[in-house]
């Protein structure tokens, strides 16, 4: 009889559980920690990672506890916690001492426990050390340093993941798509550094709740802003300058930031004495803007936005402008300590007008990308073991395929195209036990046409043969594809483990693009009756050790990735003019195999990591090269990154940067002909050549200047390609102007020696 | 290098940093010779001229071997006349007695070392190139400007032969009515992706030729196929069948000159 009161008392004492849940934040700023970890100190296998608002919540049997709170950059601390009843607890980090951080660029969260792989977390206010082009820090191109990623070009702020297209990139800035992430023809990206918060880099094995693109989500997030005191931060720099405002709304309650930068090379410009320069207009600028504020415990609003526009023009002649905008409004409510809800809507715009005004004759010629979505998140912490996401997405996606409008001329243009794109996900993140972490879901995406633009039925040659009418409410064609997604690791011991991914990923908005640099005039395209939704699946392996305390971070990662309904151009064809691009295009399939190393050093004066992925990237479409695979134009076999950061002394940070990769496959002529007078080059075969290899070298020196009450302040040295290797940009064939008899290769390198210096300060 | 935002790239780089072009050796694989085709048939007084060539290994000098002893006709194919084509010099086909008839159909048939290519194209109605002249653009060059009436009908198509003291330059200048459409057009010849360029004492003749849809396809791959800043050059599209190089282009001309001054 005792015994069994005694196992009944066991049980309803285990049954007594109680929910431990709250915010983390920064002690100075108020901005909640994303990603940061809490584990019971007894027992540190049972632990819960904040969310992207910074909350937790740890379901617990009643007791006495000690949580230990872990996050790069911040100092670790003990938390006593007495569960006798449900508790709110708020956590307040403290960062480390500036002059004692040494960590450059590292993944907050411990690589080995994570179930994710193909992940990499940045830390942006950590990145500031490194050297860059014309002085612009810029997240893009930090990324393009990580195993896996590919620069899409000498300066250019694209990039490749594990052989995916630029457009494969889904580029997410407070959930809002950005369509074109770059400025001034790619050598900028559209992300002020000093406003972000947070850069996860998901190399195609994003959770469910990410959905859209086939190769990779980059989800940046703006900061919050500070809930404490008043802030102005800034910088002066050889291209443009910049300047953030912060502050509260309402002490800890709410607050803003706004951001902005511009450009200046243009007052450059009309200095020139070249009138083709002098005429010039050229310039860009950003603004972003934030405000969040805590209606009761449970409710939070935040409401972010991005304007960004470039401009290029000449005279009055000719000028073309374009620029996304989005603006995202949310909405956190805790439905319970163990339930949080995030509902957004979004909005998202790319547009660009080109304006031609050239004897008598002037037009005006618009294309825009506009999206509307709907997104509820609810993230269930069921228990230590399990944490539960499901949620829906719905996006309205109106194009305007470009209209051409004027005087005296006939207007061109198609109607605008109507889709609609539905994603509903459920994922859970299970702990089974200390070795096994497991992130499983999936996502079930719907991708809608609707009728009111043209749509096409072609012969077995691709040509037109019909034009279809559907009314503008008719559905054209519904396209449903599961989408699977799993990662795990398994912990071999401390300081290694083995981790497996499977996704498969789908994509309904196509970028059509014939050119070798980012252009503002790129189309998106949606799915139509014609073209399909692409879809890729992503298997890989990887395995991660740490050693010396994790002091050295070490992995290695393979991966293999088959793509199907991948698009390409029919030889010759003419994607900018407005005629139905259907049967301009071809459809085959990709595949992508690759290893990836990395080797980190994230403590101690000198910090740093190497990289070194070697590859194979290709495509075989019915139509091109003889129906055989032919080399990508982003297949690069090797590919090292070197980084090294060296802190002198408490003024003097030390940096640099060596990239090497194997040239771009290219198109080059395999013979030369005559024809109405003038020479032409012959070409046989796709993707046939290989550019010349990329090397390069870039060198940087921080000093931090006089550390007054609350004003500090740094200045900035960089040489960007600082021996001088003439990369090719691009190589054209042409007659010797000189012995007008022969040919010749010529090659246009752009960027040497770039010197660089900027002033930033924040008070 | 030839449009507009390559342009301005090395507008930017040139003034923040000297961009640097350097001629370098790339070895470009040799692919078999392939036939070459510059037919035309115009409205004017004949001879008409048909030029077989071959292509050459990048590596060669620029001399294109002529094919003779070719076996060339052309058809009119409303009229029902075929003319052999006589060879001259070696390499260039000429019409005994053919001229150009607008509206009329023609058939090339052409067989050279056993292979045979065949192409069809129809001259359109002519259109009178009323007056030609001299602008300088505000790009700062010297341009020729054109003035011609488009036709009510839909459908038309420019090709702008420019000839600089007598010799074919390699701008191509090619207009469609898609957008301006039975308007009197008055317009500098611009965006011909040519190095060649304008100078006072020039004599600027403008040979303007109204050609076909296939043919002005032709011209606007051709202009890709020379700018190379495609990410997927290819060859332009020609409407000759068979798998040679070129063009078989049947239309009017109607020319001006004027002295550059």
């Amino acid at each position: 009889m005792f015994t069994l009161v005694f196992i009944f008392s066991s049980i309803i004492a285990s049954a007594q559980k109680f929910t431990v849940s709250g915010t983390i934040k920064d002690k100075k700023s108020g901005e909640a920690l994303i990603g940061a970890t809490l584990v019971v100190v007894n027992d540190p296998t049972i632990g819960v990672v904040t969310n992207e608002y910074g909350y937790y919540s740890l379901t617990l049997p009643k007791g006495d506890y000690k949580l230990l709170f872990r996050y790069v950059s911040y100092n670790t601390q003990e938390i006593p916690v007495t569960l006798d009843k449900n508790t709110k607890l708020d956590i307040i980090a403290e960062p480390e001492d500036r002059q004692l951080k040494e960590v450059v660029v590292s993944s907050k969260v411990s690589n080995v426990r994570n179930a994710q792989m193909g992940m990499t977390k940045l830390n942006v206010q950590e990145m500031k050390a490194l050297p860059v082009l014309f002085g612009e820090r810029d997240v893009m191109k930090i990324v393009q340093l990580l195993p896996g990623v590919e620069s899409a070009g000498d300066g250019n702020s694209g990039f490749y993941v594990r052989g995916g297209a630029i457009d494969q990139n889904l580029i997410l800035l407070d959930e809002a798509i950005v369509y074109n992430p770059s400025h001034l023809l790619g050598f900028f990206s559209t992300f002020n550094s000093d406003a972000l918060k947070d850069v996860t880099l998901y190399k195609g094995t994003a959770p469910a709740q990410f959905g859209g693109r086939l190769s990779s989500v980059m989800d940046v997030k703006m900061n919050d802003g500070n809930d404490k005191e008043y802030h102005v931060s800034g910088g002066i720099g050889l291209i443009s300058s910049k300047l953030a405002v912060e502050g509260p709304i309402v002490k800890d309650k709410g607050s803003f930031l706004i951001s902005g930068r511009r450009t200046y090379a243009d007052i450059f410009l009309g200095l020139s004495p070249d009138t083709n320069i002098n005429r010039s207009r050229l310039y860009f600028y950003d603004l972003n803007t934030k405000f969040n504020y805590k209606l009761t415990d449970k409710d939070r609003l935040f409401l972010s936005g991005y304007f960004g526009k470039d401009q290029l023009g000449l005279g009055s002649v000719f000028g073309i402008n374009w620029g996304n905008a989005t603006g995202t409004l949310r909405w956190n409510h805790l439905i319970s300590p163990k339930l949080f809800s995030n509902t957004s809507l979004i909005f998202s715009d790319y547009n660009y007008n080109i304006n031609v005004n050239n004897s008598g004759f002037s037009a005006k010629i618009h294309s825009e990308i506009r999206d509307w979505n709907l997104k509820e998140e609810l993230d269930y912490f069921s228990n230590p073991k399990n944490t539960i996401r499901v949620g829906f997405s719905s996006i309205y996606h109106t194009i305007t395929p470009g209209t051409i409008t004027g005087a005296n001329i006939t207007t061109v243009g198609k109607p605008d195209n109507h889709t609609w794109e539905n994603g509903i996900y459920i994922s859970n993140a299970w702990k089974p036990n200390s070795r096994w972490n497991i992130d499983y879901g999936i996502r079930l995406s719907i991708f809608t046409v609707f009728g009111g633009s043209e749509m096409y039925e072609l012969d077995a040659k691709g040509a037109i043969k019909d034009t279809l009418k559907y009314g503008k409410s008719d559905v054209v064609k519904n396209y449903i594809n599961p989408e699977p997604r799993f990662s795990a690791s398994y912990t071999l011991n401390e300081n290694s483990s083995l981790k497996a991914a499977y996704t498969r990923n789908t994509q309904s908005l196509h970028l059509i693009s014939n050119s070798t640099s980012s252009n503002p005039t790129d189309k998106w395209v949606a799915t139509n009756n014609i073209i399909k939704p692409e879809i890729a699946d992503l298997g890989s392996l990887g395995y991660f050790r740490n050693f010396k305390n994790n002091m050295y971070e070490l992995s290695v990662e393979g991966y293999y990735k088959y793509s199907q309904n991948q698009i390409d151009y029919k030889d010759g064809a003419n994607v900018l003019n407005n005629d139905a691009i259907e049967p301009k295009l071809l459809f085959g399939q990709g595949r992508a195999y690759g290893l990836e190393f990395s080797a980190h050093k994230t403590q101690g004066k000198f910090t740093g990591w190497i990289s070194y992925t070697l590859s194979k990237t290709e495509t075989q479409i019915n139509g091109i090269n003889n129906n055989q695979w032919y080399n990508a134009r982003q297949d690069r076999t090797h590919n090292l990154s070197v980084v090294a950061v060296y802190e002198v002394n408490k003024k003097w940070t030390l940096s640099s940067s060596f990239v090497y990769y194997t040239g771009d496959a290219v198109s080059f002529p395999s013979g030369k002909y005559n024809i109405n007078n003038q020479t032409v080059f012959y070409y046989t075969e796709r993707n046939g050549y290989r550019m010349p290899s990329y090397n390069r070298l870039d060198i940087g020196a921080t000093r931090q200047l006089a550390h007054r009450k609350h004003f500090t302040s740094e200045i900035s040295f960089s040489v960007y390609n600082a021996y001088g290797q003439q990369n090719p940009y691009i190589i054209t064939f042409q007659d010797d102007p000189n012995d007008a008899s022969k040919t010749q290769a010529l090659q246009t390198a752009l960027f040497r020696f770039v010197p660089s210096v900027s002033y930033n300060f924040k008070f | 290098m030839k449009r507009s935002h390559i342009i301005y790239i090395i507008a930017i780089a040139s003034f923040i940093l000297p961009s640097c072009q350097k001629v370098i050796h790339i070895d470009l694989n040799s692919a078999d010779p392939k036939y070459v085709i510059e037919g035309n048939i115009s409205n004017q007084a004949g001879p008409q001229t048909i030029k077989l060539s071959k292509t050459v290994s990048f590596e060669s000098s620029n001399v294109f071997p002529a094919v003779s002893s070719a076996l060339v006709t052309v058809t009119d194919a409303t009229a029902g006349i075929t003319d052999t084509l006589q060879e001259g010099a070696a390499g260039y086909y000429s019409t005994v007695s053919m001229t150009g008839v607008p509206g009329h159909m023609y058939q090339l048939y052409v067989k050279a070392e056993g292979k045979v290519f065949t192409s069809t194209c129809t001259m359109p109605m002519p259109v009178t190139l009323d007056s030609l002249y001299i602008s300088k653009s505000v790009f700062g060059n010297t341009r020729g400007a054109i003035v011609y009436t488009d036709p009510a009908a839909t459908g038309n198509y420019y090709y702008f032969a420019e000839y600089k003291n007598s010799v074919l330059t390699d701008n191509i200048y090619i207009r469609s009515d898609e957008l301006r459409n039975g308007q009197v057009i008055d317009q500098v010849l611009s965006r011909g992706g040519g190095e060649s360029e304008l100078n006072t004492g020039d004599y600027l003749t403008i040979a303007m030729e109204c050609i076909d849809s296939a043919m002005y396809q032709y011209y606007f791959t051709l202009q890709q196929t020379k700018n190379q800043n495609a990410a997927t050059p290819a060859n332009p599209q020609s409407n000759i069948v068979g798998g040679a190089l070129g063009y078989f282009s049947a239309h009017t001309v109607s020319s001006k000159s004027v002295l550059v001054n």
